[in-house]
């Protein structure tokens, strides 16, 4: 098992409940969908697996590390093996495509031969060769969402977590980034997609969580969503 | 390993120096102001301890000796103050070096004091130096009741006001330059803070992605050490500009006032004046950087 969720409830300070008795499993190699609407727990469920929060009750544990019992200074070292893809990018616009993708590997310590040899390999893997050296003001909505996948990927991470990637972009280009996932998952990265996007999900057959206010309502495996 | 992340590390900090330019002066500006206020302050107050000391060091009592002593009586009560504790240096003046000294204040040959008053009226005296001046008082009492003595000058009432105002000097002068450090750390920290805040989506970022706390402070502390550093450089360029045109004008035209102008201590001065505006600039990061790695 990757990713275990025993048990966890999390109240934020002022009394609101994100979560509530949330258990889940997901297995190495899976693709999974957090369905739901806004305030469903989708990205507190995210930011539990990635320490950024800790939850009120419960126990999460990500390949058998307790994340909640984890020390602060090894916090880094459980991120390094999850990559995070955001609905708004989050790239930095002072750097070009090549900078933003190597400053992810240089801040997990990456030496500039292992820069050279791996960022241009993203870099194709995604479908931007060539525009290396724009600025994300130069780029479109897609083509940032690419660079944020590369720079998500560029670390090998064992997870991938997305939220809401597709939400700023139209249907075309969602489904552009969505093959680039589903490609990501085939060659072993485990994927975790928040999304609001049923069309996306309906034709996927991969397995979908939905959340409401904080529950887990249904958690239906690619076979069943098949049926 | 540690030699390619210090100078990446320097390399950042220096991208992130120019890119806030305006903020980078405004800090360097504050700190060599500061560091110019506490190196004025340090010299003003070195000087002036320096004179104090030399002020109390020139204490002295006087000893004048009744005039029926004679000569075996007077060198038998200058033992007995050699004797005494505290008394560091006896000096004799004999009556006639005492009339010497005072016909030299005259000009011998306008007005001849011997001849005016007829014969010497002076008595012996001696000139008794304590070991602390703060003891004068004291030993110029002991002296008092001694036979011999006719009467003893010790500057009665002005020592107790001298020695008043050094303590307060010195206690001012430190009050004033730790509040002017703690002024300086206070600006630092803000400019840092100003300088993180600018980019705390990318620290929001580098922590998400894994950077250890380390790897996100590092860049901060250099900005910091460089800030505070060429603060300071500057503040120590019009500081020994400023001394030392100070020193050629002053020490001719105001010749009682002796200021200070040994290199090694100046040299010192200024060293540690530098390594201040470091450690302001390492202090006021150090207060800053930690709340926004709280990721």
């Amino acid at each position: 098992m990757l990713v275990q969720f025993y048990n966890v409830s999390k109240v934020y300070p002022g009394g609101m409940k994100a979560l509530n008795d949330v258990s889940l499993k997901i297995d190495r190699g899976e693709f999974i969908f957090l369905m739901g609407p806004s305030g469903a727990g989708k990205s507190t469920l995210i930011r539990l697996m990635i320490r950024e929060e800790k939850p009120s009750r419960g126990q999460i544990f990500i390949a058998s590390r307790s994340v909640v019992r984890m020390k602060r200074n090894e916090v880094p070292q459980l991120r390094r093996n999850i990559g995070i893809i955001f609905q708004d990018f989050k790239l930095l616009e002072n750097k070009t495509v090549y900078e933003n993708i190597g400053f992810a590997m240089r801040v997990v310590g990456a030496s500039i031969q292992e820069m050279r040899q791996r960022v241009p390999e993203v870099i194709q893997m995604v479908g931007l060769k060539g525009r290396e050296q724009s600025f994300p003001g130069q780029l479109s909505g897609g083509e940032q969402q690419r660079v944020g996948v590369a720079r998500a990927i560029a670390n090998r991470p064992v997870v991938l977590i997305a939220d809401e990637p597709t939400g700023n972009l139209d249907m075309d280009t969602s489904n552009e980034i969505m093959e680039l996932l589903y490609d990501i998952n085939r060659k072993g990265t485990t994927v975790i997609m928040a999304t609001h996007a049923r069309e996306l999900v309906k034709e996927s057959h991969k397995r979908v969580i939905t959340l409401e206010s904080g529950h887990i309502v249904s958690d239906l495996s690619a076979g069943e969503m098949a049926l | 390993m540690i030699g390619k992340n210090v100078s990446c590390f320097s390399r950042e900090a220096g991208l992130s120096l120019s890119r806030n330019r305006l903020l980078s002066i405004a800090t360097t500006s504050t700190v060599a102001i500061c560091i110019f206020i506490l190196g004025a302050a340090l010299l003003m107050t070195i000087n002036a301890g320096n004179f104090m000391k030399q002020l109390e060091s020139d204490l002295e009592i006087i000893v004048f000796v009744d005039t029926e002593c004679d000569a075996d009586d007077t060198s038998c009560l200058g033992e007995k103050i050699q004797e005494m504790d505290q008394v560091g240096s006896v000096y004799f003046v004999s009556k006639e070096d005492a009339l010497k000294k005072l016909q030299q204040r005259f000009n011998e040959d306008d007005y001849n004091l011997a001849e005016t008053v007829g014969g010497n009226p002076l008595p012996d005296s001696f000139e008794v130096k304590t070991n602390d001046p703060e003891q004068v008082k004291a030993v110029a009492q002991e002296i008092e009741k001694l036979a011999g003595v006719s009467k003893v000058n010790y500057g009665q009432g002005m020592i107790d006001h001298l020695l008043q105002v050094t303590k307060w000097v010195r206690i001012i002068s430190i009050a004033i330059i730790v509040l002017l450090a703690l002024g300086g750390v206070f600006l630092i920290a803000t400019t840092i803070r100003l300088a993180i805040f600018a980019r705390r989506k990318e620290i929001y970022l580098m922590k998400l992605i894994g950077a250890t706390d380390w790897f996100v402070r590092w860049p901060f502390f250099i900005e910091g050490v460089i800030l505070g550093s060429v603060g300071a450089l500057i503040a120590l360029l019009f500081l020994i500009i400023g001394y030392g045109s100070l020193l050629n004008n002053l020490e001719t035209a105001i010749f009682f006032i002796p200021l200070i102008h040994e290199k090694t201590l100046l040299i010192n001065i200024y060293v540690s004046l530098l390594l201040t505006g470091a450690a302001l600039g390492v202090i006021g990061t150090a207060i800053s950087v930690n709340r926004f790695l709280d990721v």
